[in-house]
């Protein structure tokens, strides 16, 4: 890379504000682009790529400290101009939007129809749906309403050879073609740059009720949430917080851990889930203190897991048991919030014990799960290794990169492997 | 291959799976040349293979020899997915139909691609859970054939369709080895998401030898309704109005007339003979919730034109009036010696129109075409009814297949919903994709199948002809088929 100075590195100059904001681990890009259509930012990419230097892609930058640091960060490709609502007819319950719209812009026009998209994933103000497609961020809902991938119908995406291919459709059941979304929800921007999406949609449900309940020993709490998870009348909504994660999601209680349960519905489907979830979690050995959420608490929760903090942010996968083992691990001082329906768990360390923290998670899982760094100061992250091992068909995945992106134009050595 | 490669090849493997599980003979092969679609095509032997590890070594000796390879489940593909158009091997996975595991504390069941949709259910059921995707050959089409389409059914209106439900894969790939995919137990991963990719990937890119699916209590009520409308115009639009006033129902089914003749004539559920479309409606929830949730639904339905709603009584009313529309396609053998069904989908507020235009279509052609489908999706079956007998007919009838399937291309949709683009429907995918699209697909498709052997001729365009097969040299009972073989066909 000591040729760097010399090479011509195409795009717009940058402020230094832009900069510093699309910087990612510590690396500033040199030039920036902010695409307008589909076809630009192909071409974009294409001219990285002819030049020979190295992007990142830029939606809200909610997620951009997930992942390597990149082996190097020549231009910034902002999707910043790629925030239209390009259709939305609510009784098909589907929309097409530009990959840069923030989704709480697009939750608020949909929500003028009596409609939502299931997704609450954090910092909804700034996160964009190509970002959370990119990152495959989720939220508290999740065990309920699936994934980002079940509500992906169809994709536009520009790639680095200066094309845009499609794949899917508008519609919300279409097998024709390979299912080329999967592909792109989760890769980190590592295969092409996502420029407009079709999503599913759905009705606002009628009725809504919180359930604050708190536990003196973590084994009781995760037997509740056990229950809940696999009962017909699941939550849409579910949390397990320890007293320091409660506190800052904004509960000032003495409560040594605690089962946030969301429920949503039709109104009578509301009443007897409210009736069982009690019934659930008094004889599991809970009590339900709440049953009212102060003002912003869900929303606080929600965010919890992208606040920047000083600290390592740890994010762990795996089974509905492996969860269980995962919190376990984390011992009773861990700072945790995991969402037990999911299998999922977002904690945070102190620099200093986050490596012993990682390698006890990653025991408690085993091969079934994954533990991942979420954020930490970049010259811990190579000793961290954030990925974790290599997924199984990893030399697929290699090859996928290669036939996409042949010169290593996108976010360089950022995804899992090195990829 | 000439009959010495032939024999060399059912050689080898006979070597891997024992001699009663190869074979190449001429005569016993012809069992594996047809599926659920009209075409046909001869493998040049067939292995069914009892493990994943036999399977691997079946993939690496055909990647060897450069012999293209079929897996085959139930063999109910209605788009010639598992015809073995470019000859070799078929892989049959009759053998291999195991449930492996069920873990009901993790929500997942682990099966071999040959267990039965239906089977599985049926085995979750006294434990209180399901498999939720039902399609309606759901007594004969396999897992492992669900995931090659992706396969709805019914029910894909609430609960998505395979590819949601599926969270692991083991798939033998052309290298000869066997890996496993995706987050099997937990709901994400780490990594490119693979098992998304294979899911619909009609067996193109890899095989598979093990599945992950989620599994689901079942829910404690459903509530079916019957609504009769005058017209199809009056039905389709009862479907937006249910969705439109934030109901969220399990299912939604259309038949017309024709359909209707067919299916009670087979089935005597008690579809009136005299409506114009009937509409099939199914909510589940706790008890209090699908009952208040089939008033309203009934109060919608009748709001918008219905002429009189139905509510199934009992669990064996709701029997009958799915196994009437389960078996809607098998009993169309009492209107035609032979039928031809599409799968396009429309926004589901462009089911007047289309359903419009298909009925010029059957006017100014002369064909009848029934209408029996999922219509809270807007996937469309029409059922163009015509005799493979009579010279011409089926040339006619493919040509008024392409004619719908660009109709819905046009009007936004797709060209299949669930039952995959295989070799019918091949050419047809420039409908909805440009060859940037297909390019990028082919790209990924040569990253798992470097040689292309992995059911070769499918889901891509060849922009060839497509093959018309002479009509069948068959005799043919007059009359209606005999109610077993109704109740097992798709």
């Amino acid at each position: 890379m000591g040729l760097k100075t010399q090479r011509r590195i195409p795009g717009k100059q940058i402020s230094v504000e832009d900069q510093r904001r699309f910087g990612v681990d510590g690396l500033l890009p040199s030039k920036a682009m902010y695409p307008a259509s589909p076809e630009e930012a192909a071409q974009s990419l294409q001219v990285c790529a002819e030049a020979g230097v190295t992007a990142v892609i830029h939606g809200g930058g909610t997620q951009i400290g997930l992942g390597n640091p990149p082996r190097s960060y020549d231009v910034a490709v902002s999707t910043a101009r790629l925030d239209q609502l390009l259709e939305y007819e609510p009784a098909d319950l589907t929309c097409r939007v530009q990959a840069g719209m923030r989704i709480q812009v697009l939750q608020e026009t949909l929500a003028k129809k009596g409609q939502r998209l299931p997704l609450d994933p954090p910092l909804p103000g700034r996160a964009t749906l190509g970002g959370i497609l990119a990152a495959n961020t989720n939220g508290l809902n999740a065990g309920r309403y699936g994934t980002v991938r079940d509500w992906v119908v169809g994709i536009a995406v520009a790639y680095p050879t200066g094309k845009v291919a499609r794949a899917g459709g508008k519609v919300v059941k279409n097998v024709a073609g390979y299912d080329l979304m999967k592909l792109h929800i989760g890769a980190l921007g590592t295969l092409g740059l996502i420029a407009e999406v079709n999503l599913k949609v759905q009705t606002l449900p009628e009725a809504a009720a919180t359930l604050l309940a708190h536990f003196e020993n973590v084994s009781d709490a995760l037997e509740a949430a056990r229950q809940l998870a696999r009962s017909y009348l699941a939550p849409a909504s579910l949390a397990l917080l320890d007293r320091k994660t409660l506190w800052e999601c904004g509960v000032t209680a003495d409560w040594h851990w605690t089962l946030a349960v969301g429920l949503e519905g039709y109104a009578r489907e509301v009443k007897a889930a409210q009736t069982q979830t009690s019934g659930v979690i008094r004889s599991a050995g809970g009590r339900i203190d709440a049953l009212e959420a102060p003002p912003g608490f869900w929303e606080r929760t929600r965010d919890w897991p992208a606040a920047e903090t000083d600290q390592v942010g740890l994010h762990g996968m795996s089974s509905l048991t492996g969860l269980a083992s995962m919190v376990r691990a984390a011992g009773p001082e861990a700072r945790l919030l995991a969402h037990p329906a999911a299998g999922e768990v977002h904690l945070r360390v102190p620099i200093g014990t986050a490596e012993l923290m990682l390698w006890r998670l990653r025991q408690a899982t085993g091969e079934e799960g994954r533990v991942i760094v979420r954020s930490a100061p970049a010259e811990m992250k190579v000793a961290l290794n954030v990925w974790g091992p290599p997924p199984p068909g990893f030399p697929l995945m290699q090859g996928l990169k290669r036939a996409l992106d042949p010169k290593t134009t996108l976010n360089p050595g950022r995804f899992v492997g090195g990829i | 291959l000439d009959q010495a490669a032939r024999d060399h090849l059912a050689a080898r493997l006979k070597a891997v799976v024992g001699p009663k599980y190869a074979f190449a003979d001429r005569y016993e092969v012809r069992l594996y040349q047809y599926d659920a679609s009209p075409e046909t095509a001869l493998p040049d032997a067939v292995v069914i293979p009892g493990s994943a590890q036999e399977v691997a070594v079946v993939v690496k000796i055909c990647a060897e020899m450069g012999v293209p390879l079929v897996a085959r489940c139930g063999s109910s593909s209605l788009a010639g997915g598992t015809v073995p158009v470019a000859g070799g091997v078929v892989v049959a996975f009759n053998r291999m139909n195991r449930i492996l595991e069920v873990d009901l504390e993790n929500l997942r069941a682990v099966v071999e691609p040959g267990v039965v949709n239906l089977a599985l259910s049926q085995h979750l059921r006294p434990l209180g859970f399901y498999y939720v995707p039902d399609p309606s050959s759901q007594g004969a089409c396999t897992i492992g054939g669900n995931v090659g389409t992706n396969a709805g059914g019914p029910h894909t209106l609430l609960y998505g369709v395979t590819v949601n439900h599926v969270t692991g894969l083991e798939v033998a790939l052309p290298s000869g080895e066997l890996i496993q995919v995706g987050p099997k137990k937990a709901a994400i991963s780490t990594g490119y998401d693979l098992t998304g990719l294979l899911v619909g990937s009609e067996g193109t890119m890899a095989v598979a030898t093990k599945i992950w699916v989620k599994i689901a209590p079942v829910p404690p009520a459903s509530k079916t309704l019957l609504a009769i409308y005058q017209d199809v115009r009056t039905a389709s639009n009862a479907v937006s109005a249910v969705v439109g006033k934030g109901i969220l129902p399990a299912a939604i089914e259309m038949m017309d007339n024709l359909s209707i003749q067919a299916v009670e004539a087979a089935s005597h559920a008690g579809y009136p003979l005299d409506a114009g479309a009937v509409l099939l409606l199914e909510v589940d929830g706790i008890p209090a919730v699908a009952e208040d949730l089939a008033q309203r639904m009934s109060d919608v339905c009748r709001e918008y034109g219905a002429t009189e709603v139905r509510v199934a009584k009992d669990e064996a009313e709701r029997q009958a009036l799915w196994k009437g529309r389960k078996g809607a396609f098998s009993a169309m053998g009492r209107l035609s010696p032979d039928f031809y069904v599409m799968d396009g989908v429309v926004p589901r507020t462009k089911l007047p129109e289309t359903l419009e235009a298909i009925a010029r279509i059957s006017e100014r052609t002369g064909f009848k075409i029934c209408n029996v489908f999922h219509a809270g999706d807007g996937n469309l079956h029409p059922l163009v009814l015509f005799d493979s007998f009579k010279p011409g007919q089926y040339e006619q009838v493919l040509k008024i297949g392409d004619e719908i399937l660009k109709l819905c291309a046009d009007l936004g949709g797709s060209i299949t919903g669930e039952h995959g683009v295989g070799l019918e429907k091949r050419e047809n995918i420039r409908f909805v994709f440009s060859q940037d699209d297909l390019d990028v697909m082919d790209q990924v498709r040569r990253v798992f199948d470097p040689l292309k052997l992995m059911n070769p001729g499918k889901l891509f365009p060849t922009d060839g002809q497509r093959a018309v097969p002479a009509p069948p040299a068959r005799s043919r009972r007059v009359g209606a088929p005999a109610p077993e073989e109704e109740a097992i066909w798709v």
